[in-house]
């Protein structure tokens, strides 16, 4: 999927996974921005270039999808060349990704560490059981679903996804960004 | 606690402290009160959920209380409403670093009470197993460690070669982690002989260069060194009062492994070293982590070398459910495959406690069966819990940077702690 | 013992009976081996002191402990049962150590023996609800900050009574009762063909032994052990492994016929995926 960063005008194709890089429209920016030295965008279109461009998520690691989460991070997948790069400080980052069984002693925290996150934020839901409760669903200690504590973007399936299951999650999540992204979310 | 562990093997930190007493009030004007502070239960360092409140006299730690149960799934009441073959993959979720060598404790506890005899190709592929399991955990541990004091490279290069066992996983098993592949009477289906080989050439080629290109990186550098040498050390008489087990006992110097010592499946029949630490500090369990390693593939050539032909499960048509083909054309084992998945076997009443040597340490299940379908207690011990206790004593007088050391040393899942 | 379970030094059950029976004294209720494992039973009150001879004594020498395991029967008159397990470095041995308490008579605590008591005897309070008295640090440990019941009970529900939720209006995670979309669903295998604690007429001979391993039996496993180390071994489905030892089978051997051709593995030709 080709998602350059120079992206200021909305497609007609637009949803579409695969989309060619039209040259005439890369050439006609870079003679605009050669001839007067600025671009004209609409603020939309740029504050989404920027959301999408640079998804820095929380490392909420909680359970065994923590381990598919730093798989994703690490040479064979590199995350970083989507943008999506990790931050431990929530008031740092963009998406959360809740990677694991969310358990009620965990849930306080997890709520708090959303709070903190700066507008606009997005959470992924990774795994079976954040998604709703999966395996542990029927357990005394576990939150049957992390769409109780947080609302939720996107659903990763898979106990655990595996990590090329995680890239087309946030993948969907820059689309999902792209599609219905305003300023005020 | 029978001593307080108040003076530190570093005489920088003794001098400090003395300077810090009420005797000696010439060194600062300013009276520094001991302050808590909270360490996660959402850190980067902390791997997983922990959260430990800590008491600090100045950067100095006074006293530490770990709060784990940050991720109690309630896994050992799931299992008593699970039948045997049912409660096996909450063993893959407990120690999510290791999953095959969380499901050996759990088989060998099943067997153990049918009285089940296992094949010994099945011995030898769960062996197997095990211990490229071992390689993957330590792959884990070993590179967060050292992305823990502060390396970046050797994390991304062990990764690089964790993601080679996550495909053998999927190539074995048909899951990258979460395998559910050891089963009581054997192993769930027999591995094609092109993943064997092309196991071996891993073993061969990419697991010295990439393993030992990032550990030269890091195992005479100076300041991994002085990260780690002499950082919460552990003596032995410590070590055994604490329950420790594996590398955490073995780096403090006593040459406990259960695989020696007790051997099961056909760990009687391999050749390999048992490393043994000589300070018993973070440095030392580091080190004895990255020779299991080698010793792991020691493990895996020999499984590779002398695996027989044969049955990978037990025959036996009550524990073991027939193969699709076979259900396909024969009546009875059509009725077996169907009673095996739903109702399962029944495990004759009796109380077993089993325990393995995980990566981690002695795993350890004690099973109480009633002669039902389903487990009527499983108590699984973590070896979690026993290191994370002695966090307290280990970590007195030392600095608080040095907490991610110790914690990394520790090599703890929280997974499996909090079940 | 047939199962290729972890091989401690079983054989010296019989002495380590012996040595447990002299040292302990009375504060030995019972003592035997089941399924190759030495229960001591202890009383209640005198454990601590157990647990430090069977530490300190020579000849017994269990220098760890390895874990504390609640188990509950709520139809026996003291519902809980506490197991302590032992591991001798030296001599390569494990017991069980087991008393009954129930939920108001206190246990003393073995802290002082071995500091790592200190949470497992934490973790059965948290999950059984069995007072440990001399433990100086009895709180929760697994269970949510202000859990109510002890959830290992067997008369805890396995979904609890409550469950957790976000509530906008008071911007903060709270407790509700809980409610399921859909049950835990139950079934109830017992058949009426099986599962009579009787033996047939004719029958005798056989006694309770399962016909097969995983089938129904009244008998216990440690029963079905003996039997199996005193039967004559039969064919048993793994062959005699002293045939498969080392693959050095020829091809087309005595064993060949015995492989079940397994239509599921197809060796791959090509090349691997992973290279």
């Amino acid at each position: 999927m080709h998602s350059g960063p120079v992206e200021l005008k909305p497609r007609p194709d637009q949803g579409q996974a695969l989309v060619q890089p039209d040259q005439g429209f890369f050439d006609s920016l870079n003679g605009e921005l050669t001839d007067k030295g600025f671009l004209v965008t609409s603020t939309e279109d740029l504050f989404q270039w920027a959301r999408t461009g640079s998804l820095w998520w929380m490392t909420f690691g909680l359970a065994c999808c923590a381990v598919e989460m730093i798989h994703v991070n690490m040479p064979r997948y590199d995350l970083e060349r989507f943008g999506a790069a990790p931050r431990a400080s929530p008031r740092q980052s963009d998406v959360m990704i809740v990677a694991g069984t969310l358990c009620n002693k965990m849930a306080p925290a997890l709520r708090k560490v959303y709070d903190q996150m700066s507008e606009p934020k997005y959470v992924i839901s990774m795994g079976s059981c954040a998604n709703g409760g999966g395996y542990y669903h029927y357990s005394y200690s576990v939150v049957r679903g992390c769409d109780r504590v947080v609302p939720v973007d996107i659903y990763v399936p898979g106990c655990p996804p595996t990590a090329e299951a995680l890239l087309y999650g946030i993948m969907q999540l820059q689309r999902k960004i792209r599609r219905s992204g305003s300023i005020e979310r | 606690m029978s001593e307080p562990a108040t003076t530190t093997v570093d005489p920088y930190l003794d001098k400090m402290l003395s300077h810090t007493s009420a005797a000696d009030p010439a060194t600062g004007d300013v009276t520094i009160e001991n302050y808590t502070i909270n360490f996660g239960p959402q850190h980067p360092a902390a791997h997983g959920v922990l959260r430990l409140v800590m008491e600090l006299d100045g950067e100095l730690i006074e006293r530490i209380d770990p709060h784990v149960g940050l991720l109690h799934r309630g896994t050992e009441k799931l299992i008593e409403a699970k039948t045997y073959i049912q409660a096996l993959p909450y063993f893959d979720r407990l120690d999510y670093c290791s999953p095959m060598c969380m499901e050996h404790s759990w088989v060998l506890a099943v067997e153990k009470l049918l009285d089940l005899e296992v094949p010994i190709r099945a011995q030898y592929l769960r062996v197997f197993c095990a211990e490229l399991t071992r390689i993957m955990n330590h792959l884990l541990n070993l590179g967060s460690h050292v992305m823990d004091v502060g390396a970046m490279t050797p994390n991304l290069w062990l990764f690089e070669l964790r993601e080679d066992t996550f495909n053998f996983y999927e190539r074995i098993s048909g899951a990258r982690m979460h395998a559910n592949y050891f089963r009581p009477g054997g192993v769930h289906q027999d591995v094609p002989l092109k993943l064997l080989t092309d196991i071996a050439d891993w073993l061969d080629t990419r697991v010295p260069r990439l393993f030992e290109d990032a550990i030269s990186l890091v195992a005479d550098n100076r300041i991994f060194k002085q990260r780690n040498v002499d950082i919460a050390t552990v003596s032995r008489d410590d070590a055994i009062a604490w329950g420790f087990s594996g590398p955490m006992i073995r780096a403090a110097g006593i040459p406990w492994d259960i695989r020696k010592s007790q051997p099961y499946d056909v760990y009687d029949r391999m050749d390999f070293d048992v490393p043994v630490g000589t300070r018993g500090d973070c440095y030392d369990r580091f080190m004895v982590r990255v020779e299991e390693v080698r010793q792991s593939v020691r493990i895996m050539k020999q499984c590779l070398r002398d695996m027989p032909e044969g049955p990978i499960a037990s025959l036996d048509r009550k524990v073991v459910p027939p193969k699709r083909a076979e259900m396909k054309q024969s009546m009875e084992a059509l009725i077996h495959h169907f009673k095996l998945y739903t109702e399962g076997f029944h495990v004759p009443e009796g109380e077993v406690y089993v325990a393995t040597e995980s990566p981690k340490g002695e795993f350890g299940v004690y099973l109480v069966a009633d002669g039902t379908n389903k487990p009527y207690r499983c108590k699984i011990r973590p070896t979690a819990f026993s290191h994370l206790q002695a966090m307290d004593f280990m970590s007195r007088g030392h600095m608080l940077a040095d907490t991610t050391a110790i914690l990394g040393a520790m090599d703890i899942v929280f997974g499996e702690c909090d079940r | 013992m047939r199962a290729p379970a972890p091989a401690w030094a079983a054989d010296l059950n019989d002495e380590t009976m012996e040595l447990a029976r002299a040292t302990l004294g009375d504060a030995l209720d019972d003592v035997f081996a089941r399924v190759g494992e030495v229960q001591l039973w202890v009383k209640r009150d005198q454990v601590a002191e157990a647990l430090r001879l069977l530490r300190d004594t020579p000849g017994l020498e269990y220098q760890q402990l390895m874990e504390i395991a609640g188990v509950d029967y709520p139809e026996r008159p003291e519902r809980f049962e506490v197991v302590y397990c032992l591991l001798s470095l030296t001599r390569n041995h494990r017991v069980h150590v087991h008393l009954t308490t129930d939920d108001e008579q206190p246990v003393p605590s073995v802290t002082d023996l071995w500091p790592v008591a200190g949470w497992l005897e934490r973790e059965v309070f948290d999950l059984f609800g069995v007072v440990f008295v001399g433990n100086r640090d009895l709180r929760r440990i697994l269970t949510d900050y202000g859990f109510s019941g002890h959830p290992l009970r067997k008369d805890f529900p396995m979904t609890g009574y409550v469950e957790m939720r976000y509530s906008e209006e008071d911007k903060r995670v709270v407790y509700q009762p809980v409610s399921l979309q859909q049950d835990f669903r139950n079934f109830d295998f017992m058949s009426p063909w099986e599962g009579g604690a009787y033996v047939l007429p004719g029958d005798e001979k056989g006694g309770a032994l399962p016909q097969a391993k995983g089938a129904y039996t009244p008998a216990t496993a440690d029963q079905v052990q003996k039997a199996g180390a005193t039967a004559t071994p039969t064919a048993a489905p793994a062959g005699d492994s002293g045939s498969y030892a080392k693959g050095t089978n020829p091809p087309g051997g005595p064993d060949s016929g015995n492989r079940p051709s397994d239509p599921d593995v197809i060796p791959s030709k090509g090349q691997g995926q992973n290279q």
